[in-house]
């Protein structure tokens, strides 16, 4: 498995395990202020994403060292164009949902969700492209 | 299943000509991860044309020696 697949497999667990403890911060307190479950989440991700970089550039120093090369570019490149589509589908959901049941802090909650939702589908896409290539 | 594009090679016979000279070793020779070698060997990806040149140049053949167009 090469470093650029190893990244978007821990990546996609980072953002999917960030995610689930973001609604459950926001399932024990949908009426709090919205800076209340997004501090803890935010710190979350970027503790656990540096700590899981730091642990793939430990064992792979060489290839972690290394750029993107031609293939990997676009892949990074057509991954994170198609998980806009993924983005643009959960933000008009989430102001579907607002023209139903207009809460501003539910608003913010959807919207932050589809953020995360489509950061996993680009860290997938990733893996879906260097596995069987395009 | 994605579709491979059209066009055929000839990377791993070369190499295997030039003496085995690793996937690794080539990708380092002209700028590309082991990943990507293999992928143009099994037909998954289609290289830039400077990096066709570059793995042409490499073997010490022409364009043409190296890729071509399948059904030719």
């Amino acid at each position: 498995m090469s470093f650029r697949e190893k990244s978007a497999w821990t990546m996609a667990a980072v953002m999917l395990v960030a995610g689930i403890f973001y609604a459950w911060l926001v399932s024990h307190g949908a009426e709090a202020p919205v800076i209340g479950p997004l501090i803890p989440y935010v710190l979350l991700v970027i503790v656990l994403s540096v700590a899981v970089q730091i642990v793939l550039a430990i064992a792979s120093p060489r290839e972690a060292q290394a750029a993107a090369d031609e293939r990997e570019k676009q892949i990074i490149w057509r991954a994170g164009h198609r998980s806009g589509v993924v983005l643009t589908i959960g933000v008009i959901a989430s102001g579907a949902v607002y023209v139903l049941h207009p809460f501003g802090n539910m608003l913010f909650h959807h919207m932050l969700g589809a953020l995360i939702v489509a950061q996993i589908s680009e860290y997938l896409l990733q893996i879906y492209y260097l596995r069987r290539g395009y | 299943m994605a579709k491979r594009p059209p066009i055929t090679n000839r990377v791993r016979e070369l190499r295997e000509q030039h003496g085995q000279i690793s996937q690794q070793a080539l990708g380092d020779a002209v700028g590309v991860t082991r990943q990507t070698i293999i992928a143009i060997e099994q037909g998954r990806y289609s290289p830039s044309l400077e990096t066709s040149f570059r793995i042409a140049r490499q073997f010490g053949v022409g364009l043409e020696d190296v890729f071509g167009w399948e059904g030719e």
